[in-house]
């Protein structure tokens, strides 16, 4: 056994280096935080700030996703495998949304329901950027 | 067959297909072998049934009124076609039957590394299979297997059952991509650095990637339409304010990728097979590799070329032209290696060989024919012409199958223990290739020429050219009808194999054939590089197998 | 043997002393390793399948701005903060349930884990006194909308999208509470310990996925 306890300190084991790591209080900490981002974003929805409500709303959710997953769910610590598949996969996420989004914004206001923001770019249109 | 070494080929007494006995053992196995050897007899059933509803298209076709059905049944005919094909036979052939059977063999491993889900993945695509299959007796659906809103929202015909089909097999493809992935990180063989892992593993990794994080967003938006159908939520309905266009932005945004999940392991067979069958050093190991990462990067990226026309914005379209040329740079460079591989090697003229060099010409046309619907000013003309038909088929049939075919005639001996007519092998693959020629070169012309796709008639002045390739499908048609039959003979009176009678220097052939249900006899260390057939500097070997 | 590992372990006497140890894995590092690695692939999969919805989300919100702000303000704000509130501390709760195991301390990690099934189920009750509030009101997805404070085009749609959005994590919701029940009966039963705990972190994992998509529907939803 003296064997497998050598080998258990010599690979790097997620376990071992817990139990002598941390201990609970930054679980409390970061919930805390957590807690006051909500508050925050409470707050901060409430208030009309015109086009920068988004933007500050999901800011604040992506720091509260960011302490989850970094300290709740440990990709802090992970390994680097671990970590490329979850960054890999928000950026296709990202791009879904560029690529639908670009086409939005800039779709012939024909192919848009009635009252759609457009600003359409093709040539021939002669229509300028409305609302 | 002539071995590489003197002595006589052995068959194993004992191996994986007669490890353990009863169909029981077979339904419960996890071993990968196994599982591969199911989805085999799976796939190649879908295959056939497929390629009926092909010929019975292109009977239909032999006339430019109708022939033996009418406008509806056409309509379900092709819906069905492309289902089967694609769901049930292109997604998961090469992974699911050589990348199952191979994968752990090529990387010195015991087996995948999660087998039960391994064996959860080959139900959850028989669930799938017989559900869709279930649809079809029940009248099929008419949507076209690209289901589009709102049509495919509200048509009266059997959709349900085919859309959970598709939404379960979606879930065995993203299991086999999830299990591949984790084996490929972490059941390497001591010694095998990921510099030495096998192009045809390479070629794996890049799919599972695509299959593991496409195949959810069609999962949801075959989900969505089966809701939008009965609930009539508006998602995709503009009268109540929904937008068409984002469904089809949904659907592309797998189903382009889902083209590379067909593609890539048909490249990775490619490498395999003309390494082997030309005793060489692959030339250009790393960007053979790399551009098997680009093209699944890069894949997610160009979806809006399949909507040129739908009304998205001229922007998109420019950008998602651009961004499929990319695409096909990474498929020149791959191109440009295989052919620099076989210059000056020791070309072996055998069966699997004939495919590859098959698949080099469909692969070179389809790709070419590729960058020209991406260009957007062409394919307002091309978009949903026979053009496209013939394009997509060529990749499809032509570089895909190809190398479905080579792959299984490379790896038979293998698989089975024993080698199969290598000249009844080269009579089939003349008939493929050349059937294949003379149907889908019509269709490029007929396409050109202005016959729209999904019609069930056509005007009489394209009525030479759609016989012509009916025809040829029947060239086709007999051939795989020809493989058929030695294949057969081959499993059952075959001439045993022997370890390696190929003398390829693949890992997998450092086994008995068939391999024992362990996979190795020895514990594996790998000091060789992946296809290595000389050292730096050495000449090429001159060898007949 | 195995030429990569730095130290002389024997794989087999390490298979025959380890009974969670896979026949096809040399090490438990290895096959935890593997194991992780797979579930954050299948994390992988659950995020791409909501980023479907999230654009629905992104589409309709661009086409309807004023109609959605309108619609957005008849959700119940107040309930819908208990909501976030709930699940931010039941993932505390499971990621202390996983802090408490792996020092072995099986008690504690008990207590844990009912306390964020607890929350999981407040959850689902406040979601549903929402959703009959929302019946009551005539504000349902597409065709049966009928909630005359909110007129106008794409008004239907925000429904739409609140329905199925929130629906598909309620399901999440439920299915997790599955697996952190079943998790909490083999915990019970004494199968963990500090030298295996997996199970517990895998669970843990999966809701900590179901809080991080609540935390982007709830602005999204209760605060545009």
């Amino acid at each position: 056994m003296e064997n497998k306890a050598a080998t258990k300190s010599a690979t790097p084991s997620h376990g071992d280096e817990h139990a002598h790591g941390h201990g609970p209080g930054r679980y409390f900490v970061i919930w805390f935080i957590l807690l006051g981002f909500t508050a925050l974003t409470v707050w901060t929805g409430h208030m009309d700030l015109g086009a920068a409500n988004l933007p500050i709303a999901i800011t604040i959710a992506t720091i509260k996703a960011t302490l989850v997953v970094l300290f709740f769910m440990h990709l802090s610590e992970a390994h680097g495998s671990n970590r490329l598949v979850f960054v890999v996969s928000i950026i296709f996420v990202v791009v879904m949304m560029l690529g639908v989004f670009g086409d939005l914004l800039t779709r012939n206001p024909m192919s848009l329901p009635s009252g759609a923001p457009s600003f359409d770019v093709s040539p021939e249109s002669h229509m300028a950027p409305h609302e | 067959m002539s071995q590489s070494d003197d002595k006589q080929p052995i068959f194993p007494a004992v191996h994986y297909l007669n490890a353990d006995r009863g169909v029981w053992s077979w339904l419960t196995t996890i071993d990968h072998k196994r599982i591969g050897i199911m989805y085999f007899v799976s796939v190649l059933l879908a295959f056939l049934l497929g390629g009926i509803f092909a010929m019975l298209l292109r009977i239909e076709h032999l006339t430019p009124e109708p022939t033996i059905m009418g406008a509806n049944t056409y309509n379900r005919m092709f819906t069905l076609h492309g289902v089967v094909m694609i769901f049930m036979f292109m997604i998961p052939a090469i992974p699911g039957v050589f990348g199952n059977f191979l994968l752990p063999l090529m990387l010195g491993a015991k087996d995948v590394a999660f087998p039960k889900l391994n064996l959860l993945s080959l139900y959850l695509y028989w669930i799938g299979a017989t559900l869709a299959a279930s649809g079809m007796i029940m009248g099929g659906t008419d949507t076209g297997w690209t289901f589009y809103a709102p049509y495919s929202t509200s048509t009266p015909t059997t959709l349900f059952p085919v859309l959970l089909g598709v939404f379960i097999m979606g879930f065995s493809s993203i299991v086999t991509g999830l299990n591949f992935i984790v084996t490929i990180h972490t059941l390497r063989a001591p010694g095998m650095g990921w510099m030495r892992i096998p192009l045809f593993v390479w070629a794996i990794y890049a799919t599972s990637i695509i299959q593991v994080l496409a195949t959810p967003v069609i999962g949801l938006t075959v989900m969505l339409v089966g809701i939008e159908k009965v609930g009539h939520f508006g998602l995709f309905d503009p009268t109540r304010g929904g937008d068409p266009v984002l469904f089809q932005h949904m659907f592309w945004f797998y189903s382009h990728p889902a083209v590379y999940i067909m593609v890539l392991p048909a490249m990775g067979v490619i490498s395999e097979v003309i390494g082997a069958f030309s005793r060489k050093n692959i030339f250009g190991y790393k960007m053979i590799a790399y551009s098997s990462l680009g093209i699944a990067f890069v894949g997610f990226f160009a979806w809006g070329h399949h909507m040129f026309v739908s009304g998205q914005s001229v922007l998109d379209n420019g950008a998602f032209a651009a961004i499929s040329m990319l695409v096909g740079v990474f498929t020149a460079i791959k191109v440009f290696n295989w052919v620099a591989t076989l210059y000056k090697g020791s070309i072996a003229v055998k069966t699997p060989m004939l495919y590859a060099c098959g698949f080099l010409f469909f692969i070179v046309f389809g790709g070419m024919t590729g960058i020209a619907v991406a260009t957007v000013s062409l394919d307002v003309h091309w978009h949903d012409t026979y053009f496209v038909v013939a394009h997509f088929h060529f990749i499809m049939v032509g570089a895909v199958i190809m190398a479905f075919l080579a792959a299984m005639h490379y790896w038979f001996p293998k698989m089975f223990g024993r080698n199969y007519h290598e000249g009844w092998g080269m009579v089939a693959a003349s008939f493929i290739i050349l059937g294949f020629n003379a149907t889908f070169i019509p269709q490029f012309l007929v396409g050109n020429a202005g016959m729209p796709r999904r019609y069930f008639i056509y005007p009489e002045r394209f009525t030479s050219l759609n016989v012509a390739s009916t025809a040829g499908s029947s060239l086709l048609a007999f051939g795989f009808v020809i493989i058929v039959v030695y294949m057969i003979y081959a499993l059952v009176r075959g001439p045993i194999a022997g370890d390696n009678p190929w003398a390829s220097r693949g890992y997998e052939w450092d086994t008995a054939s068939p391999p024992p249900k362990e996979n190795f006899d020895h514990d594996v260390v790998i000091e060789r590089d992946a296809h290595s057939y000389q050292q730096p500097g050495e000449e090429v070997e001159h060898v007949v197998i | 043997m195995s030429s990569s590992e730095a130290h002389a372990i024997d794989p087999h006497e390490e298979h025959a002393h380890n009974p969670h140890l896979a026949h096809h894995f040399d090490t438990i590092e290895k096959q935890d390793h593997a194991i992780r690695l797979g579930m954050w692939l299948f994390l992988g999969t659950e995020v791409l399948l909501f980023a479907g919805l999230f654009l629905g989300y992104t589409v309709y919100r661009h086409f309807y701005h004023h109609t959605w702000h309108e619609a957005s303000r008849t959700l119940d704000l107040g309930l819908g903060a208990l909501n976030t509130v709930v699940l931010i501390t039941s993932s505390f709760t499971v990621a202390m349930a996983y802090y408490f195991i792996k020092k072995g301390k099986a008690g504690p990690c008990a207590a844990m884990l009912v306390v964020t099934i607890m929350f999981a189920l407040v959850f689902l009750v406040v979601k549903s006194i929402e959703y009959r509030h929302k019946f009551q009101e005539g504000a349902l997805p597409g065709q049966f909308y009928h909630f005359r404070e909110v007129p106008g085009p794409g008004a239907n749609l925000f429904y739409t999208v609140y329905f199925l959005a929130t629906g598909l994590h309620a399901f999440h919701v439920i299915v997790g509470m599955s697996i952190l029940i079943w998790v909490l009966v083999r915990v019970l039963k004494g199968h963990f310990s500090p030298s295996y705990y997996i199970p517990v972190e895998l669970g843990g994992l999966y809701w900590h996925l179901v809080d991080l998509v609540w935390i982007f529907l709830f602005p999204l939803l209760y605060l545009i």
